[in-house]
């Protein structure tokens, strides 16, 4: 019983007036932030983490917490209103988060993110003071063969999002999984497809493709189509906040997604995308009402939000237990605790416990900011439709191109005397991408996600057949990886099985009635 | 795959045949390239080409089924498309990318910013225009000043010391 | 020099800060990383002593530093207020990404900080010391399976160094690459692979709790309170350190670069610069003038020459 004591001192420190007040201005600041279309969690971590160093340690902490959970939840607030992710992991909530705001139904999916991202923040930040331990242990005994099989598991259930077409999906998958060629190659150090570019080098990144294909994709799309130029979208239609039936909806996919999140969010090589990924297609393949999905399922957006949160929380597992940084945000997060002196690894719990349980103490307390500020102001968000359109798109693509010049935009090129970014370029070539995707009906989240599971697969499937010299039995020599296998399998077999049951119909009489 | 496909009259679909082509290009420039890398003696099991072909080799059948979906005009019936409004705002990308470096954050973006607001048919530019900067000039004060965040300054930028 | 120095210094001291020589510092990597750590404590080091008035830090990640080296060296071209961070990295991969820019293009003015790389197993691991790691070596090379960072890094070179050093082709060392170190030392301590080889900040908390045996560093010396042989300790003719440098900008005159050194070692002598390396744990090897432009065309030829017998350079 000794952690409750711990973290109840902890949380007294942490409820201290000022430091109240440090997590409300931390989380005002990284919502505000993190809500702008293009600018994602890491960037907004990034950008703000120098205005912590001005604090005590513990004032630094708390507001640090409020930015970084305010920068998670402002992302999906975009996604949801306007179709533009600020990265990938929010990519998921656009999918039925923003059917549901085009329906007037952005208050509930805004409602059911925010309260899903907190009972996920809270549960997975006790999870990570009481059972951090052993969830290490869990994440570290995956090799890269269960690596190999959990990809190869989250590809399988991306067709979830393919919507009516496998032919078109999976060529959607694949111009992803031909985009993650490029760069150079980890195991060798050659470059592939870089056609001498050093820009390319490094492989294309994640949150230009994301960003391009969704909202410069989107904003060229709405203007050159006649019929959504005209579309009136109504802010509310209905109320604002969730129904009774919304809430029976959302509870069981806020504790699944929560229960996907966290283990996969402590996993080294794991991250909040793939497990919102995952989350999304459980959502679908548990749902009672599947035809509802791609046309506005609150459970895509309940599920997935709360995946992404508690991963948020669970790479702390392994940054706390290990000092492993295991994402962008984490990394940056390490060299701020460095600052205070704090040096991440398996004695921190042990030399540093006050400040450490002041830090858990500080999650909890800044994801409750979170709900406190975000829920009131849930009506001032969706009044973001409201705006003109020729006004919202103009920002919206001054503030895509702000977060790309920002994050990765050296003017690293020259042409006839005029220096320019290439990542823009790129950004500019993607979103006219993203709008022929659209036209021709593509689904353009499994571009994305090819990009994303690709590289990862590639890489651990020649790290498992070298560490084995090549013997391929290692893929299926351990029990996670047959575990793992088995699901994918259930997860082919069993919309099969719905569809035999005549679910199926519904199904492809609803995808023909879409716009 | 029969799905929405009600246009009856059996036309192969010019745009679909043209993404069949475009597919099977992308497929031969990977194999291209692949062919061209020089493969390290380590010994790795799965060398770096091993996934490039079969990407390119899926491609490549993805082409094909394209073609076949094409000619039997089952691709999802399409508006006709505006491409005067989308004009506009790729020359304002354009724009923007090409000032960035002489004219600064807060001119280059506030032409991205008007000649989008004219794409969806607000105008005219000699008001949306100043608006553009000067909504530009205070995020870049913002972003630059306030948070340190290294964006590209001009003439406009450098009045504020 | 020292006049110089002791000028730079005074001037620092009275002049009002916008007359102090503004440094704009590229650090070639994305935030967080070590290159990155580097330019941000340099900078503070710079404002905190007054030796500069106004210090930027901009970011270029990508390619073991050589996409930040190429624009650098095409920008900052004459401009003596324009830094470079690099380091061992930047010389293995300008060789294996074929970079046309190479550190031949920029001016080096200093090495700052060194680090050991460390070979490590797992608490449970049979092998005890580098003896029983050479042993397993010669017996089976593929079957010793080493992580560490990026390939042709400098973990992958002291993995190539270590296996021409005791008789064993380095093309056959089977080096798994990882992402950063924070992959590569999960795999270590899930067991996934034999050897873990990376730089020793990377592993210094998990050795002191025990959950890692440290067989060996890289390093020409020991380290201060760590129970480890060097490689030559230990048998292994190989000594290797992963150093951290800053570089000027190419085409700046003679006087210029006397002043850039003036305040580096201004900064290197600082107490600021010296408790953010002892709180960081990293090692000062500063390093100027002709003595660093020598070793580093030693260390240049004999990157190039492992790199080959690796096979990832031709």
């Amino acid at each position: 019983m000794d952690t409750f004591a711990l973290l109840a001192q902890g949380l007294m420190a942490a409820m201290a007036p000022m430091n109240l007040v440090y997590a409300l201005i931390g989380v005002t600041l990284g919502t505000a932030v993190g809500v702008l279309p293009g600018i994602g969690p890491a960037l907004t971590v990034a950008l703000l983490l120098p205005v912590t160093y001005r604090l005590d340690p513990a004032g630094s902490l708390i507001m640090f917490a409020g930015i970084y959970y305010g920068g998670m939840y402002g992302g999906s607030t975009t996604s949801i209103l306007l179709n533009t992710p600020g990265e990938s992991a929010s990519i998921v909530t656009a999918l039925e988060g923003n059917k549901m705001a085009r329906k007037g139904r952005g208050g509930p999916a805004l409602a059911t993110a925010a309260i899903g991202s907190f009972v996920a923040g809270l549960l997975a930040t006790l999870g990570l003071a009481f059972i951090a331990p052993w969830v290490v242990k869990f994440a570290l005994s995956f090799g890269p063969a269960d690596y190999f099989a959990l990809m190869v598991l989250a590809f399988i259930t991306v067709s979830a999002a393919f919507g009516d077409s496998a032919l078109r999906g999976i060529t959607a998958l694949f111009i992803g999984l031909g985009l993650g060629i490029i760069g150079i190659d980890l195991q060798t150090g050659q470059a592939r497809l870089a056609f001498g570019v050093p820009d390319l080098f490094d492989g294309i990144e994640v949150t230009t493709l994301a960003v391009a294909l969704f909202a410069i994709g989107e904003t060229l799309k709405i203007a050159s189509s006649p019929s959504q130029l005209k579309e009136e979208i109504l802010a509310v239609k209905g109320s604002v906040w969730m129904t009774v039936e919304d809430w029976k909806r959302s509870w069981v996919p806020w504790l699944r997604g929560t229960a996907i999140g966290f283990p996969i969010g402590a996993m080294p090589a794991g991250g909040a995308d793939v497990a919102s990924f995952l989350s999304y297609s459980a959502e679908r393949s548990f749902a009672k009402k599947p035809e509802e999905f791609g046309h506005g399922a609150i459970e895509g957006v309940a599920g997935p939000e709360a995946a992404n949160n508690a991963s948020a929380a669970g790479t702390l597992v392994p940054l706390l237990t290990l000092g492993l940084p295991t994402t962008a945000t984490a990394a940056i997060m390490l060299a701020g605790f460095q600052q205070f002196g704090l040096q991440p690894g398996p004695l921190l719990f042990a030399n540093n416990a006050p400040l450490v349980w002041s830090l858990i103490a500080s999650l909890l307390i800044a994801n409750f900011m979170l709900l406190v500020l975000n829920l009131p102001l849930i009506g001032l968000w969706v009044k973001l439709l409201t705006i003109p359109k020729p006004w919202l798109y103009a920002g919206i693509l001054t503030f895509a191109t702000l977060g790309t010049l920002g994050a990765n935009g050296a003017m690293s090129m020259q042409v006839f005397g005029i220096r320019f970014s290439f990542e823009l370029v790129l950004l500019l070539a993607f979103g006219i991408l993203g709008y022929a995707l659209r036209r021709f009906s593509y689904p353009i989240a499994p571009v994305v996600v090819g990009l994303i599971l690709g590289p990862m697969a590639e890489q651990q499937l020649r790290r498992a057949l070298a560490i084995s010299q090549g013997d391929p039995g290692i893929l299926i020599g351990s029990p996670v990886a047959i575990v793992l296998y088995s699901v994918a399998i259930l997860a082919l077999v069993l919309p099969m099985i719905m569809r035999m049951r005549g679910k199926g119909g519904a199904l492809a009489q609803l995808a023909s009635d879409e716009d | 795959m029969t799905t929405g496909s009600p246009n009856s009259e059996r036309r192969p679909d010019g745009a679909a045949l043209f993404i069949a082509a475009i597919l099977a290009v992308i497929a031969a420039i990977i194999i291209w390239q692949t062919s061209q890398m020089r493969v390290p003696p380590i010994q790795a099991r799965v060398g770096p080409t091993v996934f490039p072909y079969i990407i390119a080799g899926g491609l490549a059948l993805l082409s094909v089924g394209t073609l076949i979906s094409a000619w039997r005009g089952s691709f999802p019936p399409r508006e006709k498309d505006n491409y005067g409004p989308m004009l506009w705002i790729v020359g304002g990308l354009i724009g923007q990318i090409l000032l960035l470096s002489t004219a600064g954050f807060s001119i280059a973006t506030g032409v991205l910013f008007a000649l989008t607001a004219k794409g969806f048919g607000r105008g005219p530019l000699w008001v949306s225009l100043p608006i553009g900067i000067a909504f530009s000039f205070i995020v870049w004060f913002l972003f630059s000043r306030g948070l340190q965040l290294s964006l590209p300054a001009g003439p406009l930028e450098r009045l504020i010391p | 020099m020292n006049k110089l120095f002791l000028a730079a210094l005074v001037s620092g001291l009275i002049a009002l800060p916008a007359y102090a020589a503004d440094y704009s510092i590229m650090a070639p990597a994305s935030p967080g990383g070590g290159w990155d750590q580097t330019a941000r404590t340099m900078q503070a080091s710079l404002q905190d002593e007054k030796i500069s008035g106004n210090v930027q830090v901009t970011n270029v990640p990508g390619a073991g530093g050589t996409i930040g080296l190429a624009q650098f060296a095409n920008q900052a071209n004459g401009d003596p207020s324009q830094l470079i961070v690099g380091g061992y990295v930047m010389v293995g991969a300008i060789l294996t990404n074929q970079s046309p820019v190479t550190l031949a293009d920029v001016t080096p003015i200093a090495r700052l900080t060194g680090e050991s790389v460390a070979l490590v197993v797992p608490a449970n691991s049979p092998l005890q010391t580098v003896d029983d790691l050479v042993a397993a070596l010669k017996a089976d090379p593929g079957a010793v399976a080493w992580a560490g960072g990026s390939a042709g890094g400098a973990d992958h070179i002291t993995a190539g160094l270590i296996a021409k050093a005791v008789g064993v082709d380095p093309t056959q060392v089977n080096y798994i690459a990882y992402s950063g170190g924070g992959e590569a030392l999960a795999a270590i301590l899930g067991g996934q692979v034999t050897v873990g080889v990376s730089g020793y900040g990377e592993f210094a908390s998990q050795v002191e709790s025990g959950d890692l045996r440290l067989l060996a560093i890289s390093g020409e010396k020991r380290l201060d309170g760590v129970d480890a042989p060097t490689l030559s300790e230990a048998g292994v003719d190989v000594v290797l350190e992963n150093w951290r440098m800053v570089a000027a900008a190419p085409g700046i005159t003679d006087e210029q670069k006397a002043a850039i050194n003036a305040d580096i070692e201004a900064m290197v002598n600082s107490a600021t610069w010296q408790t953010a390396l002892a709180d960081r744990g990293w090692v000062n090897t500063y390093l100027a003038g002709d003595a660093f432009d020598a070793q580093l065309a030693k260390d240049i030829e004999a990157t190039g020459a492992i790199l080959k017998d690796i096979g990832l350079v031709q």
